[in-house]
């Protein structure tokens, strides 16, 4: 910023394998947001390659970009990004709407897929009506609404109690396990992490310092 | 995303700022108001000017002369322009003009034939002297034809009623005329005898022989009976001369047929029954027609000549002032456009964040576009028809007072504004281009925002 070039990562490397439960902890200004972001086409490497199911990130235009967020990745963040004027239901048939899904199907996929994150009573509360545990699970809904294959989590329990933070962790992992999807968490919480992923990559200044993952492979 | 879901976020976004959408809708609507107000105002003084002319038969009329430059007799009197087509008929000789084709009662016949004339008659205006009350004046007596049966200025007669046949001795007196003979009560003419006198070349029992240059010539009175009192200038045109007595053109033309009107032809020794009119009156069947009769009839090898040309020229005018008022009317609009994209501005930053989520959840810069510009299209969409409304009842409200102050002044009170539907049309039209053109800016804005940061927005 302001002229001046701040480089966020440095000489990183990393491969995630397809079903993949991999946790990227670091203190802040690791990094670990910034591959996040990048890793969701949210930001585009200055230099390198980033490479999702095969295709480089790096050289996406703007309209392909987001594609990918609609259709490859589901994030989920921190302060979870609800749009504040629209009920749940609504929130999770929007990243429908912008995949062209007509009104009546995306309505009922998105009260189905609230159905299953135990929201059916709640759909038609806005974001402020709900706790937030229920706010991150109308997240997560619409994160798996164009039914992605990578499921992006920033922080996803930062702004929630120990009980909710489990239960909604709880519900990644069986995302994970049952439904096969790659999940990648950033968090400062290396306790978390122990906890959930299978797989812990500690970053430090844009360099990983550890991979939990690696030593295994290299074991 | 579709475009019905385009639609329906930004009415919702538009729903949810409703005092800000109301107050710059309303900014618009001030302007198309003004714009189309001024518009409005230039058609509708067009109207009443190019209308009046058109009802009073100015522009489906052609007088024809002969080919010649110089007229004689007394059709050359206040013909000025008609001398003056004539002189460029004269410049003309250098290359061989068309010859000067005879104007008598063959070529009238010619001329009735084309097609999309009405009717096509000799331009007759006898000089006179009445008799009234036994004083003796002057006058020009002019032929009517039954053509002329309740048009133009015969469309509402005074007092009385048109000629009651082609050929009967009966006279219709101007207004003018009419209060000169009896200025109290003009109305009571009606049903009275005048007493015309005309030359005759040849000699009659009842006249007095005298001799004009050597030429016989008896003085012939006969008693008209006055059927109606005309308002209005009857003789279009004022080039043609104000006729204050009309009698039937059957009547004129026996009269013409003996009178010495034209001595160069009588002095050519021409016969009365090929005499020579100086002029001859076509009238088309509508006002569009008249330039594609004027030129046939000039290929004939006549001077033809018609307010058409007059008529383009006003328009002309009205064209210029139409776009001076609307240049006026725009500033107004341009106001409220700058309005639009306040409003614009004002709305993607409050709304940054929702932006950003809807970028992080997929949506491209396209459907972000597209949201804006379709908001900015429906205030300028609502902020139009508001506008036509306004200007139309703004309009109609001035045309009121307008017109009670035009009645007191003695004028005809009438529609000061008109709305076409091409106005209409055509303003709402603008009010879509100039609020698409003022939110493509925001709109571009919104669509290049960076996602990251819009998240981090507060």
């Amino acid at each position: 910023m302001g002229g001046t070039i701040v480089k966020a990562l440095d000489d990183l490397s990393l491969d995630v394998a397809d079903g993949e439960f991999l946790a990227l902890v670091g203190t802040s200004g690791s990094g670990k947001s910034t591959l996040l972001n990048l890793i969701g086409g949210l930001d585009q490497p200055s230099a390198g390659s980033l490479e999702v199911q095969g295709r480089d990130l790096a050289r996406m235009s703007r309209d392909e970009l987001s594609l990918h967020r609609r259709n490859t990745v589901g994030m989920i963040f921190q302060s979870f990004n609800l749009v504040p004027s629209m009920t749940a239901v609504e929130n999770v048939a929007l990243s429908l709407m912008f995949a062209g899904v007509p009104r009546a199907e995306r309505d009922q996929r998105a009260s189905a897929l609230l159905e299953t994150m135990g929201l059916g009573g709640r759909q038609r509360h806005r974001p402020k009506e709900l706790s937030g545990g229920e706010q991150q699970r109308v997240a997560v809904a619409r994160a798996l609404a164009n039914q992605p294959p990578l499921l992006l989590a920033d922080e996803p329990t930062g702004n929630l109690d120990s009980r909710t933070s489990c239960e909604i962790m709880d519900l990644v992992r069986t995302l994970n396990e049952r439904d096969g999807k790659t999940v990648i968490l950033v968090t400062h919480d290396a306790a978390l992490a122990a906890a959930y992923a299978r797989r812990t990559v500690t970053l430090l200044d844009g360099n990983v310092i550890s991979d939990t993952g690696a030593v295994l492979e290299r074991a | 995303m579709t475009f019905t879901d385009t639609l329906l976020l930004a009415f919702r976004n538009l729903r949810q700022s409703r005092l800000r959408t109301s107050l710059t809708t309303l900014g618009v609507a001030i302007g198309i108001a003004s714009l189309a107000g001024m518009v409005s105002l230039g058609v509708g003084l067009q109207e009443q000017v190019v209308g009046r002319l058109t009802q009073s038969g100015v522009f489906d009329s052609i007088t024809v002369t002969s080919g010649r430059a110089n007229i004689p007799g007394m059709g050359g009197m206040g013909l000025g322009r008609v001398a003056g087509r004539g002189g460029r008929g004269g410049r003309g000789n250098a290359t061989p003009a068309p010859p000067a084709a005879p104007l008598d009662d063959a070529a009238v016949a010619r001329f009735a034939a084309l097609s999309h004339v009405r009717d096509a008659y000799p331009t007759l205006r006898i000089p006179m002297s009445y008799t009234f009350d036994g004083r003796t004046n002057a006058a020009l007596a002019a032929g009517i034809p039954e053509s002329s049966r309740g048009e133009g200025a015969f469309q509402t007669i005074t007092h009385g009623a048109f000629f009651p046949d082609a050929t009967s001795p009966s006279l219709m007196l101007s207004l003018d005329m009419a209060q000169q003979l009896n200025a109290d009560a003009p109305g009571s003419l009606v049903g009275q005898t005048l007493e015309l006198s005309y030359a005759d070349s040849a000699s009659n029992a009842a006249g007095t022989p005298e001799f004009v240059a050597g030429v016989q010539v008896t003085r012939v009175s006969r008693p008209f009976t006055i059927v109606g009192i005309v308002e209005r200038d009857p003789a279009p045109g004022a080039s043609l001369g104000l006729s204050a007595i009309m009698i039937p053109l059957e009547q004129a033309r026996a009269i013409n047929a003996r009178a010495i009107a034209n001595p160069q032809a009588f002095l050519q020794g021409a016969a009365p029954q090929t005499r020579r009119y100086t002029a001859v009156t076509v009238r088309v069947t509508s006002a569009a027609n008249t330039q594609d009769v004027q030129d046939q009839i000039k290929a004939m090898g006549f001077t033809a000549f018609s307010l058409n040309d007059a008529l383009q020229g006003a328009k002309r005018a009205f064209l210029l002032l139409d776009i001076l008022l609307a240049l006026v009317g725009s500033v107004a609009l341009a106001v409220s456009s700058l309005g639009i994209v306040n409003t614009m501005v004002m709305s993607i930053l409050e709304r940054t964040r929702e932006i950003g989520i809807m970028k992080a959840i997929g949506g491209s810069d396209r459907d972000v576009r597209g949201i804006f510009l379709v908001e900015a299209a429906t205030i300028g969409l609502i902020g139009g028809v508001a506008g036509i409304v306004l200007g139309w009842g703004v309009g109609r409200l001035i045309n009121i007072g307008a017109n009670i102050y035009i009645e007191r002044q003695g004028g005809t009170a009438g529609d000061l504004f008109s709305l076409p539907w091409w106005l209409i049309l055509g303003a709402m039209v603008f009010a879509l281009l100039v609020s698409l053109v003022a939110g493509s800016f925001p709109a571009r804005r919104a669509a290049r925002l960076d996602p990251i940061q819009a998240l981090r927005h507060e």
